[in-house]
């Protein structure tokens, strides 16, 4: 699974004159590009990984993007602990794109899928150590002495018992072959690894200085607001500006592709304005005619229902897919989850300036390469004519690894011929989402006379991500060479791709792999009415940790056995799953009695590489379902930050909560009914449980948080009302009444 | 022409009395610290206080705090001067995102300015009204009963960078 990227012989120092000058290394951290660090004097545009001055500042330029989840806290530790620099003592930056920024796991400068501190976790500490050795054979030049008397600690430079900065030797050390392979330190010599807690960032986001992109501003920025077609894939047939052109600060009023925006001095302007603009759209046939409530066989969750009888396309085959006609019995139960929305806290926005034929995009991105591309695209000019400068992300959640609003952004400033920063309303946000895909699944488990299970069988049925990401991709990606018409097929060909070609393993993700079965088998269904599909915090296993860890709690009901003791029997082949749960059992006093009408659930899930259990403590009144303890265990490898793993932790299942108890996206006439807040609704403060988070100490190579902290969250509050009611709840958001 | 006080300094702005004050403040003013989320008051990502209630200010038109006192988060304390709530948050690792935090901490610090010592239920009951959708409540519990009791020491106060009576309305400043 772990992508080791082998870091030797390749060119790590390059002179590049960023400001400061100093030390610069960089590299590439896939190690396939061969282009030099450019970089113009005085620019902070950097394309080096790490600077030291010689007045010993030492700066980190970030290759991922901070929405949270902690890269600015754990890179940099991962960096300290090699150079011997205490982590608050390194300025980190966010960065704009650059090619040898790409992610280890991707080949892409894309953050997400919970790949940050996995696919850094050699590379960087390389570049470190390959620094801090330099910095040595520097200063044993510089002060003609043995490499082996020259020490470091805490971010000094120690000779003979006297201290010198890094920054003394910078000079120096620029002039010397840079090595390749400087040794590592073992586990057992780590000063921060493990043990650094404190967020690099919490200053900043306690004081309100930390720049989003929502805080961009300069002199002469325009605000834009959009309305955009109510149904995705629509276009903009005609429109009366006449009202709106005359109000208050408005400077334009203009057409794009898929909306008509009003850009004004400031957004409130816009908006106003925007009210009164009357469109006139031509909309997509198919999705308009798709609402999820409707009761006609053919739409809505009839679509889904029909799916289910087809056989579908094999997206794994394990054993002997007949064998389940001589199981014991067969227990069979059918699970079905919504479309969610990501409801990032900060509406996507994107600011624009074109000027001379450069384009300027500042931007909270998951994927600042794709930004650029699509900017590039969309403005018309060479990529090499873009630049993206990275601001914190206010939530990403896989929403932000989209460039839509980038494109729009993009599109607003050259039909307007202003700088523009386009601010979506919340409304905009939950209407015009690339959304958690809904799903339909079917379990037929076969069992033998024992009651082990010995067939594991599942189907799923509904609409896939990947043709939505290859569609923004082709079109960006695609070279330049190559003709329009070509770009245009190639991009058309994802959605064929995952219809009766192959499964995309998004959707089917999590529904088979981790408990013990001779026999296994998952098909896959795909309908898409055309909404379109993003990646949601924990993608298909956000679904398929609630269908299988449910499931599976059908079955060890039905053998009357523990659903701890059950599990576990079925584990034999997946050590560290098993080894949290018991963990997890342990530590919530699984089997003992409760307070009063309260009651556990359990589930377990493997995803990203991590290994999660977790207990639910939940109470029942009136039909409400309460919350009142969930107790974690994860086992994600080594932990480099254990106080970023729980916030992790604790911050997945809130937003694992917030879809179990409230969350859906439902369509009418292919329009999403939800809103804003009030109908669309989150957990608060009042309904956040206690939590007990258990972050397993190994050795093993260090895997992904992020997003492994949500998949069980809402199966094992579901097996606690199963618990508590007797009822088994099998569709989200779970609901007594 | 509107007029205020924004973080104790007396403010002028033309803009039109039924603009939120969000807006004023963060398009007029600038100050980019207090967040627009939801546009309807339902997720407090705006908060400010008002003569000291945290309040929501996406749909607080302007006009309404004609000669009131305002202050944003950049009022209470900054990078170098952190208010023992910041410092808490600071301590505690609070944020994640950080987009809904300026909210909290405005939220916080009303709290803890009537309630010095507030229960669970009284900070779930405080709080409620500001979302968090990295889901760090469970920290920002932490961090309020850190804060509380570090006032009571003696240890930092509610607002680090100016002072003035949050009862007392501008006019009688």
């Amino acid at each position: 699974m772990s992508t080791q990227v082998d870091i030797s012989r390749r060119r790590f120092l390059q002179h590049a004159t960023l400001t400061g000058g100093g030390l610069i290394v960089g590299i590439p951290l896939m190690g396939l590009t061969g282009h030099a660090h450019a970089s113009g004097q005085g620019s902070l545009t950097p394309n080096a990984i790490l600077q030291i001055t010689p007045q010993n500042a030492v700066h980190f330029y970030l290759p991922r993007s901070e929405m949270g989840q902690g890269v600015h806290t754990g890179l940099t530790t991962l960096l300290a602990e090699e150079l011997d620099i205490p982590p608050a003592k390194i300025s980190v930056h966010l960065t704009g794109p650059h090619e040898d920024f790409a992610n280890p796991e991707f080949g892409m400068q894309i953050t997400g899928g919970s790949t940050s501190i996995k696919g850094h976790f050699v590379p960087l500490r390389q570049l470190a150590a390959n620094t801090r050795l330099v910095i040595r054979q520097a200063a044993a030049k510089q002060l003609n002495t043995a490499l082996e008397s020259i020490q470091t600690q805490d971010g000094q430079v120690f000779v003979q018992g006297k201290a010198f900065t890094y920054g003394d030797f910078v000079d120096v050390a620029s002039t010397l072959d840079f090595p390749e392979d400087a040794p590592l330190k073992p586990a057992s010599d780590f000063k921060y690894i493990g043990k650094y807690n404190q967020r690099l960032d919490a200053q900043a986001k306690s004081t309100g200085s930390a720049q989003f992109g929502l805080d961009v501003d300069f002199a002469g920025l325009q605000k834009a607001a959009l309305k955009q077609s109510p149904v995705f894939g629509g276009t903009v047939k005609s429109f009366d500006d006449s009202v709106a052109k005359t109000m208050p600060g408005v400077k334009a009023i203009v057409a794009i592709h898929n909306g008509v925006a009003v850009v004004a001095e400031h957004y409130y302007q816009a908006k106003n304005a925007l009210a009164k603009v009357d469109v006139q759209w031509q909309l997509p046939e198919t999705l308009s005619a798709f609402s999820t409530h409707s009761l006609d066989a053919n739409n809505g969750m009839g679509l889904f229902e029909n799916a289910l009888k087809k056989e579908g396309d094999n997206g794994h085959d394990e054993g002997d897919a007949n064998a389940i006609q001589q199981a014991d019995k067969v227990i069979s139960a059918q699970y079905w989850a919504p479309y969610l929305a990501h409801a990032t806290m900060e509406p996507m926005n994107c600011t624009v300036k074109i000027e001379n034929g450069k384009v300027d995009v500042w931007v909270g991105s998951q994927s600042p390469g794709m930004a650029k591309n699509i900017a590039a695209l969309f403005a018309d000019v060479s990529k090499d004519d873009v630049t993206v400068h990275s601001t914190y992300l206010g939530g990403g959640f896989g929403r932000r690894s989209a460039s839509d609003f980038v494109a729009q952004a993009t599109a607003i400033a050259k039909a307007s011929k202003l700088p523009v920063q386009l601010i979506w309303s919340r409304e905009d946000d939950t209407q015009h989402d690339l959304y958690r895909p809904a799903a339909l699944a079917r379990f037929d488990i076969g069992l033998n006379k024992d009651g082990t299970i010995t067939d594991w069988h599942v189907k799923r049925v509904g609409p896939n991500i990947m043709p939505y990401m290859i569609d923004e991709t082709v079109d960006a990606m695609a070279p330049g060479f190559m003709p329009n018409a070509m770009v245009d097929w190639l991009s058309k060909r994802g959605y064929g791709l995952f219809d009766g070609w192959i499964v995309d393993p998004s959707s089917i993700e999590g529904l088979f792999e981790d408990y013990d079965s001779p026999n296994k088998q998952v098909n896959h269904v795909t309908v898409d009415p055309g909404l379109p599909m993003g990646f949601w915090r924990s993608v298909g296993h956000s679904f398929s940790g609630f269908f299988k860890e449910s499931m599976m709690d059908e079955v060890a009901a039905d053998q009357k056995q523990d659903a701890v003791a059950y599990r576990l029997k079925h584990l034999k082949n997946n050590p560290r799953l098993a080894k949290v749960l018991n963990e997890a059992a342990k530590q919530s006093g699984w089997g003992k009695p409760l307070a009063q009408g309260h009651f556990h659930g359990v589930a377990t899930h493997m995803s990203f590489g991590s290994f999660v259990a977790q207990v639910a403590e939940v109470s029942i009144e009136n039909n409400n379902i309460k919350v009142h303890k969930v107790t974690c265990v994860v086992d994600c490898g080594t932990a480099v930050n254990p106080d970023v793993i729980k916030a992790q932790m604790e911050g997945g299942i809130i937003y694992g909560l917030t879809a179990a108890l409230y969350g859906e996206i439902t369509l009418k006439d292919g329009m999403v009914e939800q809103t804003n807040f009030h109908n669309y609704p989150m957990l608060r403060m009042n309904e956040s449980p206690e939590f007990d988070v258990i972050v397993m100490n190994n050795n093993e190579a260090p895997t992904g948080v992020g997003e492994p902290g949500l998949p069980p969250i809402a199966a094992a509050v579901a097996n606690a009302i199963f618990a508590a009611t007797g009822k088994r709840l099998r569709s989200l958001p779970l609901k007594l009444a | 022409m509107l007029r205020f006080n924004l973080n104790g300094q007396p403010v002028e702005v033309d803009a039109p009395d039924d603009t939120p004050l969000l807006w004023v403040v963060r398009d007029h003013l600038k100050l980019k610290g207090s967040k627009f989320g939801c546009g309807m008051g339902l997720c407090g990502a705006c908060s400010m206080l008002v003569d000291g209630q945290s309040t929501r200010t996406c749909i607080l038109p302007a006009a309404s705090v004609a000669n009131k006192n305002v202050t944003t988060i950049e009022g209470i304390g900054n990078p170098e001067l952190l208010s023992a709530v910041q410092q808490a948050w600071v301590d505690s690792s609070v944020p994640q995102c950080g987009y809904c935090q300026s909210g909290q901490i405005v939220s916080a610090t009303a709290l803890l300015t009537r309630n010095p010592n507030p229960s669970n239920r009284d900070i779930d009951n405080a709080m409620s009204g500001n979302i968090c959708r990295c889901g760090t409540y469970p920290r920002i519990k932490a961090a309020i009963k850190q804060a509380a009791s570090a006032i009571q020491n003696g240890q930092g106060k509610l607002q680090a960078v100016q002072y003035f009576e949050p009862t007392q309305s501008a006019t009688e400043a």
